[in-house]
């Protein structure tokens, strides 16, 4: 099996480079057999970590074609790019997690045990399995962006908060390692070994106690009172998407599906364009578009900022809101919103985000609009949604020059673009440098903020798949 | 060479897992503490592997008198009966302490710590974190560890004892890249595991690799029972490279069957009381049989099944076995693995009083490098006792040892060096010097042993231990003081199993007609101190 490794020695004073190794294996072998032939057939002081060779240590973690696994139990495969993980390197595949252990919290705990009931376990559990392999703070975009100390110490901040045995103020010090940092963009829960949903069982906790105790950004209570107050997260300047649109919008000939449509804050109040172009995509492809007008913020923006409380009330007239309506499927434009829906309702309805909708109902081909065109992957449609695909059939069938770009989360999201901007700007720009790279004349995204952002951070044109869409149909 | 990196320590704690860490943040209330682990602190060695859980009498319908019986009962009467009772009577207070401690282990509905059955125990009496108990011990170790004082060294080798001739005063290092360091201190314990790694198919992390055991034996401490080796009935089998990763036992403390390739639950044959949770040497050796015997499955082992469970029960109490499975294409919720026995744990060691000291002064052991608490087979669920108990009371001893000149013995030192310089000049890759000691050992001292094979496997090793091993960077001189020790424990295992001319525990002979039972048995610990070994004769019982 032939390999490609990256390797360092800092005493030659070379810089890293790959080196190809062509090594014999056993079927299904792991990486780790892998790099384990490389050590004992070609070259003994080959260094990487290891020891349990069954993913409970976490000794092991490396990045194979640029995602974070562990060695042990990733299979490899011909051709395999094997790098460490991104962080402070010592020597080929060992980095230097000391400063990250220091940052681990432990348990601030008396002599006396008090009582600790199995719902205290059941709830600390899911926060408990982390095997400390890292594979988190390394691909972590918020970081570097930030002086916020990463995933998994706020897994263990939450940990210990749960904790009847720990006494110590975890959210005072959660805040003080960042806690407002995160864009809630999961890459973390992609790579982590053990599915720990640190954003939602975490952070969005951690965030929600100290609104509780007024320690939110004033950003995040200004944003929530106005949502209160007039049920969206925009503040009304022109005539809005929902006062400009009749109720009910028949198709062009057949009708082949019906559809309600939530159109979310941004797109009713901010950037009213995209989503008229959603609904005449809509219309063409034979869908009818129901589309009640008292529907309200989904409440993402309050829910990735722990502003719990109004969750419910806004849950309840968007489900009623729909239900009224008589639609079984509720179509979204929005990342931040279909994810919302999709996992912090419990609706009665199927929840679809439109590219998703699309591509399973069939769409008609419009013509190539001229220009090279790269997809940015809105974290909450990738990770949130698991959509990844379906856009990119989309515009492959209009782009007429299409650049693929790997996933990396522009810096919008979690409040951060409102809260910390100066983080987001930073995120943004390492965002920027990756689409440069590409070519790209234009970006295509599914989520406003993402759009909104990206266009400050890279001065592209940022389009919506729903509009470029139509500027092919329009042709 | 020459060693520039030295430092000085009251106590020096050598290993990471359940033992090393609790005996560590015991002896920092006495002084100056390190310790040192080849690993990364707390990632090493065996316990954060460890699934099942760790045996304490924690209700009153059991009792520390039941589980003293079951453990000498389970150990074949091999088992010190002083370590045995120190073991079941302190363990209970070891769970509160990882308890206050903020361990999450499992509760049951009245939030009392929750037990589950393990083989040959007579009541459920096993607690556990969902089946990454070692790991929820270790983390919660760890966690008192950063708090403590004590001085973490990550990734340094011990490679040798030093001693001032009457007792050990400190360790010879060595870091990743091959730089040698002293660490001087009044007392030094070892904590370093045991040795799965002789063989070819094992459950242990590759730290497992024994150096304690050649440490200690190299600075004149008594070693015992080294053949007593058990095997893990349920190890995986496929793929290839995963074979002898550990199954739990919990998969059969849960309820799992057994079966051979016809579909027979074999264990009605060979023990029809205890059935699946009979203890490990009887299972192994019925798997072993049922293999040898043509029973056996494509890949030579035989079925484990689950599937009629409810799937909850295997989602929240065997999470991992249900993940590990799934990333090999196996479903466990419908789907029998395939198992076979596997190298596991090693119930021999360092020869301790219950205050740990071995036989040379100011040189304690804990946990998996110790022998004598679990005779001629271990419990499961009896080793993490063993590390919590023992390795509490190894911090204590040591920290209470009593502060001396320090007085290093330069000759000890170069010698040393030349030792290391020799490597240099060796002819053979350690790698394949392990590799074929791994095959050795599996295949002739395995779980059925004769002196045919054990002299076949007495010459191997011989041969090996005098083929020089070649170096060519400081980076791989741990690995080749390692691959030493290996080989040093694969002599010692043989020796012990030449010697003892009976079945008994792990330890099964099967061209010796014997005549005693376990408990009236003839013969004690097989021992070993430099260059002298042998088997305790019990005149009363001849
Ligand atoms: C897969 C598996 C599952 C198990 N499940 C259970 C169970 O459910 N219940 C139970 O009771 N027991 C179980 N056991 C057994 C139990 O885990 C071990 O016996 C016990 O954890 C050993 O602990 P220890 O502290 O003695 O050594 P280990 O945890 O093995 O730690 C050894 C330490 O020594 C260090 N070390 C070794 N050599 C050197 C050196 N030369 N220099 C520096 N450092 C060194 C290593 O880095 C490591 O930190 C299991 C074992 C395995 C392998
Ligand atoms: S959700 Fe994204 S930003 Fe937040 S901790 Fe995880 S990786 Fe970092
Ligand atoms: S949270 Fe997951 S990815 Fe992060 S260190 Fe823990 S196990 Fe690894
Ligand atoms: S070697 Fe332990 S997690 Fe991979």
């Amino acid at each position: 099996m032939k390999v490609t490794i990256s390797r360092y020695d800092p005493v030659t004073g070379e810089q890293p480079h790959f080196v190809e190794y062509d090594v014999s294996v056993n079927t299904a072998a792991r990486v780790l057999n892998v790099l384990d032939a490389v050590r004992d057939t070609i070259d003994p002081t080959f260094a990487y970590r290891h020891c349990c060779r069954g993913g409970q240590c976490g000794s092991c973690a490396v990045r194979v074609n640029g995602e974070p696994v562990l060695a042990c139990m990733q299979e490899a495969h011909e051709g395999d790019v094997i790098e460490p993980l991104d962080l402070p390197r010592i020597r080929d595949l060992i980095t230097d997690i000391a400063p990250v252990m220091a940052q681990i919290a432990w348990l601030n705990g008396g002599s006396e045990c008090p009582e600790v009931r199995q719902a205290d376990i059941d709830d600390i559990k899911p926060l408990r399995e982390c095997i400390e392999c890292y594979s988190c703070i390394s691909s972590c975009p918020a970081i570097s962006a930030s002086d916020f100390k990463g995933p998994t110490i706020m897994r263990q901040e939450q940990r210990l908060n749960l904790d009847p045995r720990d006494n110590a103020d975890r959210i005072l010090e959660a805040i003080d390692k960042g806690l407002f940092s995160c864009t809630t963009c999961r890459k973390c829960v992609e790579v982590c070994p053990k599915d720990i949903d640190t954003p939602r069982k975490a952070i969005e906790k951690l965030r929600s106690e100290a609104m509780k105790r007024g320690l939110s950004l004033p950003a995040h209570k200004a944003l929530a009172s106005l949502i209160e107050k007039t049920g969206r997260s925009i503040e009304r300047k022109e005539t809005t998407f929902l006062e400009q649109v009749a109720d009910v919008i028949e198709p062009e000939g057949e009708v082949r599906a019906t559809i309600g449509f939530f159109v979310g804050c941004m797109f009713n109040g901010r950037v009213i364009q995209p989503a008229l172009d959603a609904i005449e995509l809509l219309r063409l492809n034979g869908i009818r578009v129901i589309i009640p007008k008292d529907q309200v913020c989904c409440g993402s923006p309050l829910i990735r900022t722990g502003f719990v409380g109004f969750i419910p009330e806004l849950q309840k007239r968007n489900i009623d809101a729909f239900v009224k309506a008589g639609v079984d499927t509720v179509l979204t434009m929005c990342a931040g919103c279909g994810a919302t829906l999709k996992n912090d309702y419990d609706t009665p309805f199927r929840v679809v985000d439109i590219t998703e909708f699309l591509c399973e109902i069939g769409f008609k081909a419009p013509s190539k609009v001229a220009g090279t065109y790269t997809y940015h992957d809105p974290c909450h449609l990738l990770r949130g949604q698991g959509i990844s695909k379906q856009p990119r059939i989309l515009l492959e069938s209009v782009a007429e020059k299409f650049v693929e770009m790997p996933a990396r989360c522009c810096g919008a999201g979690g409040g951060v673009k409102s809260g910390q901007p100066e983080e987001a700007a930073k995120i943004g720009a390492v965002r920027a440098e990756m689409v440069k790279k590409t070519g790209a004349d234009y970006i295509v995204t599914v989520c406003p903020f993402c759009e909104f952002h990206l266009h400050q951070v890279t001065g592209l044109p940022v389009k919506n798949i729903a509009t470029l869409m139509m500027e092919g149909h329009r042709k | 060479m020459g060693i520039e990196n030295t430092s000085d320590c009251h106590v020096l704690v050598i290993g990471s897992g359940g033992a090393g860490i609790r005996a560590a943040v015991e002896a920092e209330n006495f002084g100056e503490t390190i310790i040192v682990s080849k690993t990364i602190t707390g990632k090493g060695g065996c316990t954060v592997m460890a699934e099942g859980g760790i045996n304490a009498v924690l209700k009153d319908t059991d009792s520390i008198q039941a589980h003293f019986e079951d453990t000498m009962s389970g150990g074949a009467y091999l088992n010190d009966e002083d370590l045995v009772r120190t073991l079941t009577s302190e363990v209970p207070d070891r769970i509160r302490d990882l308890f206050t401690w903020g361990a999450v282990f499992d509760l049951a509905k009245d939030n009392c710590i929750a037990q589950r059955p393990f083989g040959g125990q007579r009541c459920a009496r096993t607690c556990y974190a969902g089946d990454h108990t070692g790991h929820e011990i270790v983390m919660t170790l760890l966690e008192k560890l950063r708090s403590s004082s004590v001085t973490i060294e990550n990734e340094v080798t011990v490679l040798d004892l030093l001693s001032d001739g009457e007792k050990v005063n400190g360790a010879i290092t060595c870091d990743r890249e091959g730089n040698l360091g002293l660490i001087t201190a009044d007392a030094v314990i070892l904590a370093t595991g045991g040795a799965g790694q002789v063989y070819d198919t094992t459950t242990n992390s590759t730290a497992g690799t024994g150096d304690g055991y050649a440490l200690g034996y190299r600075a004149g401490a008594q070693l015992i029972d080294m053949e007593q080796v058990q095997f893990h009935p349920t190890g995986a089998v496929t793929p290839y490279d995963s074979r002898g990763r550990l199954i739990t036992e919990a998969v059969r403390g849960e309820g799992g069957v057994l079966k051979n390739a016809l579909g027979e639950r074999f264990m009605e044959k060979y023990d029809p009381k205890r059935m699946e949770l009979s203890t490990r040497d009887v299972v192994s050796r019925s798997i072993a049989t049922e293999v040898l015997e043509g029973r056996d499955t494509e890949h030579g082992g035989v079925w484990l099944d689950v599937s009629h469970l409810p799937r909850e029960q295997i989602e929240s109490r065997l999470p991992i076995m249900l993940n590990q499975f799934l990333q090999f294409g196996v479903d466990i919720r419908t789907q029998p693995m395939e198992v076979a026995p596997t190298a596991h744990h090693f119930m021999g060691g360092l020869k301790i009083t219950p205050d740990t000291l071995t036989t040379v002064p100011h040189l304690f052991a804990a946990g998996e490098v110790a022998g004598g608490v679990h005779g001629g087979n271990r419990l499961g669920g009896n080793a993490l006792a063993e590390t919590q108990v023992f390795g509490r009371r190894a911090g204590l001893s040591a920290g209470k040892c009593k502060r001396t000149a320090r007085n290093i013995d330069d000759k000890q030192i170069k010698a040393a060096e030349d030792k290391l310089n020799s490597f240099y000049k060796g002819s053979t890759k350690t790698a394949d010097v392990r590799q074929s000691m791994k095959m050795i050992m599996w295949n002739n001292v395995g779980i059925y042993r004769n002196e045919l094979d054990l002299r076949v496997a007495e010459r191997g090793i011989e041969k090996l231990q005098n083929t020089p091993l070649k170096i060519s960077s400081s980076r791989e001189l741990s690995d080749a003081v390692i691959t030493e020790n290996m080989l040093l424990v694969a002599k010692l295992v043989i020796e012990g199993a030449l010697l003892r001319r009976e079945s008994r525990g792990a330890h099964t002979r099967t061209d010796v007609k014997q005549t005693w039972t376990n408990a009236d048995s003839p013969f004690g610990h097989t021992f070993f101190v430099k260059g002298k070994s042998g088997i305790e004769i019990l005149e009363n019982r001849l």
